[in-house]
């Protein structure tokens, strides 16, 4: 486990032949007085990248400057071997990445079927023939073939979040960006969502932000922790889990010196302690617990707060 | 089954030479038996090119009149899905522009002099529609369509043909319904004002949202107006006449020739 803070230069972590769709160096955004990214260094490759955090943290803003939805402030940047800053380079971006955002909103009175279309244009998906199979292809991939027909004011939350999956996915692109994908989807339909972007990144990348850490442990081979838009972890999630080992107990009481510590249904503690140490002094009976993804990383921004 | 076909009778009908009555007798039979079915000769590749296109026809989205009318003058089939699919903001400002257009003239008809309230009112009209055809806060899939190939320029440029076009025709057939007034082509007098504006309007998003850059023009044309009104000293129909008309086309052609300058749309 290393936290990006301690290892500036992370481009060595690219440089070993991962075919780099992402590079940043000192990326950095504001909105007014408030610094939203504060000089961002990043590689990203093939597979599925997590992005956590805290509200405010910073992942929406770089996934919007990833997908040249905001320029970046300051800093270089580079998606698909393309800069953002020029129309040229925006638009190759845009040809090769799927974008899902943050509570995407959709024409209501629109189709399943031709909304879907409609970003197929948006997409230069040519030839009406070809543009339909694809758009079909997507509406399958996502489960929602047999409502089609159906507008898009008819279609449930769910239902709404897969079909935005759906424009994503149009098109094959190299790289997903999904900002909070399974919000609103039932455990089915995450398990279902897991799978297609697992056997979607076989060969591609995608980056993931959520707050649903089990999609993270379920899918990602390599874990981001952003905090007040600096990068302060980036490794493995076995990596993030393993920050919190020896430092998670099952005790009787809250203990106050924790660094977080809540109530489970069995009336004990799970406690995260600041240091890997001896049991806490003031938590009774206590025992140490196997530590999971959430704790490591409910640690680390404990640590930060 | 006690029957079936036989083979000649099967290769009459595959290959269309069977009688209507044939034919219905045939068919009556091959949907109950699957041995005579098989018995059919099959065009794999035909069979799959028929449900392709089938399945097309089926799941095709219904095109509406305005889809139907663009693919009729010849605008291609993606084309006229992206200027039909403009938000419904655009439909509101299109019911508003013909209210306004009959209140002035209106006003025109009754009022001394209300044929300049048309004049004023005509150039900023298409502004207007212009800023509410794209941007962020006025197209709720912006966060989708913005980050598309097609998204940011070459989505705004179209959906202001969208609005464009619309909006000048319905101001010259107001101009038309104008009282006499000035030389004759002064009811045509705000046609450069206003494709002057829009074209400014279009360049500024290098800089700042569509919206903005609209909200700014349409503001600064009103306040040259009211400018003008106040000092007394110049008249406003100045902004119509011809030495006015040869610098807002002078200004057009050099909007449209600094074209490149539109590369940054940030809209």
């Amino acid at each position: 486990m290393t936290a990006a803070a301690d290892r500036p230069d992370t481009a060595a972590r690219t440089g070993d032949g991962t075919g780099g769709l992402v590079s940043a160096r000192g990326l950095t955004k504001r909105y007014g007085l408030r610094s939203a990214l504060a000089g961002i260094d990043l590689d990203i490759g093939p597979g599925v990248t997590g992005l956590l955090g805290r509200n405010g943290a910073g992942k929406t803003t770089l996934l919007r400057c990833l997908a040249t939805d905001l320029d970046p402030g300051g800093g270089e940047l580079e998606v698909l071997g393309s800069t953002p800053l020029t129309s040229a380079g925006r638009t190759r971006i845009r040809r090769g990445i799927g974008h899902l955002p943050q509570n995407p909103v959709l024409y209501p009175h629109f189709t399943a079927f031709s909304l879907v279309d409609y970003i197929a244009v948006l997409k230069e998906l040519g030839g009406r023939r070809a543009r339909h199979d694809e758009v079909r292809r997507v509406l399958d991939a996502v489960g929602l073939y047999a409502r089609r027909h159906s507008r898009v004011r008819r279609l449930s939350g769910g239902m709404r979040q897969r079909l935005a999956l759906a424009c994503a996915l149009l098109g094959e692109p190299r790289l997903l960006l999904l900002d909070e994908p399974t919000i609103g989807l039932d455990p089915e339909q995450r398990i279902r969502f897991r799978d297609l972007v697992s056997e979607f990144t076989r060969d591609r990348g995608a980056v993931l932000s959520t707050h649903q850490i089990e999609d993270v442990g379920a899918l990602c081979s390599r874990v981001l922790v952003l905090d007040a838009g600096r990068l302060v972890f980036d490794g493995s999630p076995d990596e993030l889990t393993g920050h919190a080992r020896g430092r998670v107990w099952s005790a009787a009481k809250r203990p106050r010196d924790a660094a977080t510590a809540w109530r489970g249904p069995d009336g004990r503690y799970r406690v995260l302690t600041p240091e890997a140490a001896d049991p806490p002094a003031d938590a009774g009976e206590a025992h140490p617990v196997e530590p999971t993804l959430e704790d490591g990383y409910l640690l680390f921004t404990a640590e930060r707060a | 089954m006690t029957w079936h076909l036989t083979p000649s009778q099967l290769d009459a009908y595959a290959r269309g030479r069977a009688d209507d009555i044939a034919v219905m007798s045939a068919e009556a039979h091959l949907v109950h038996c699957p041995a005579c079915r098989s018995a059919l000769p099959a065009d794999e590749a035909w069979l799959q090119a028929s449900w392709a296109e089938l399945l097309d026809v089926v799941d095709r989205p219904r095109r509406g009149p305005l889809e139907q009318v663009l693919t009729a003058a010849g605008v291609a089939e993606d084309k006229a899905r992206l200027l039909a699919a403009t938000p419904r903001l655009y439909r509101a400002w299109l019911a508003a522009t013909v209210a306004v257009l009959v209140c002035a003239l209106f006003a025109a008809h009754t009022v001394r002099g209300g044929a300049l309230l048309f004049l004023y009112l005509a150039p900023v009209l298409p502004l207007a529609g212009v800023a509410l055809a794209y941007g962020r806060r006025v197209d709720p899939a912006h966060a989708f369509t913005s980050t598309t190939p097609m998204g940011g320029q070459r989505l705004l440029f179209l959906r202001s043909l969208a609005v464009l076009v619309p909006a000048v025709a319905l101001c010259a057939g107001a101009a038309l319904l104008l009282p006499s007034f000035g030389p004759a082509w002064a009811p045509a007098s705000w046609l450069l004002p206003s494709l002057t504006l829009v074209a400014a309007s279009l360049a500024l998003t290098r800089w700042i949202p569509l919206g903005a850059s609209s909200a700014l023009l349409t503001g600064g044309w009103m306040a040259a107006l009211a400018g003008a009104e106040l000092v007394r000293t110049w008249n406003t129909v100045h902004l119509f006449g011809p030495t006015a008309q040869l610098l807002w086309a002078v200004a057009l052609a050099a909007l449209l020739a600094a074209r490149p300058l539109l590369r940054g749309v940030r809209a």
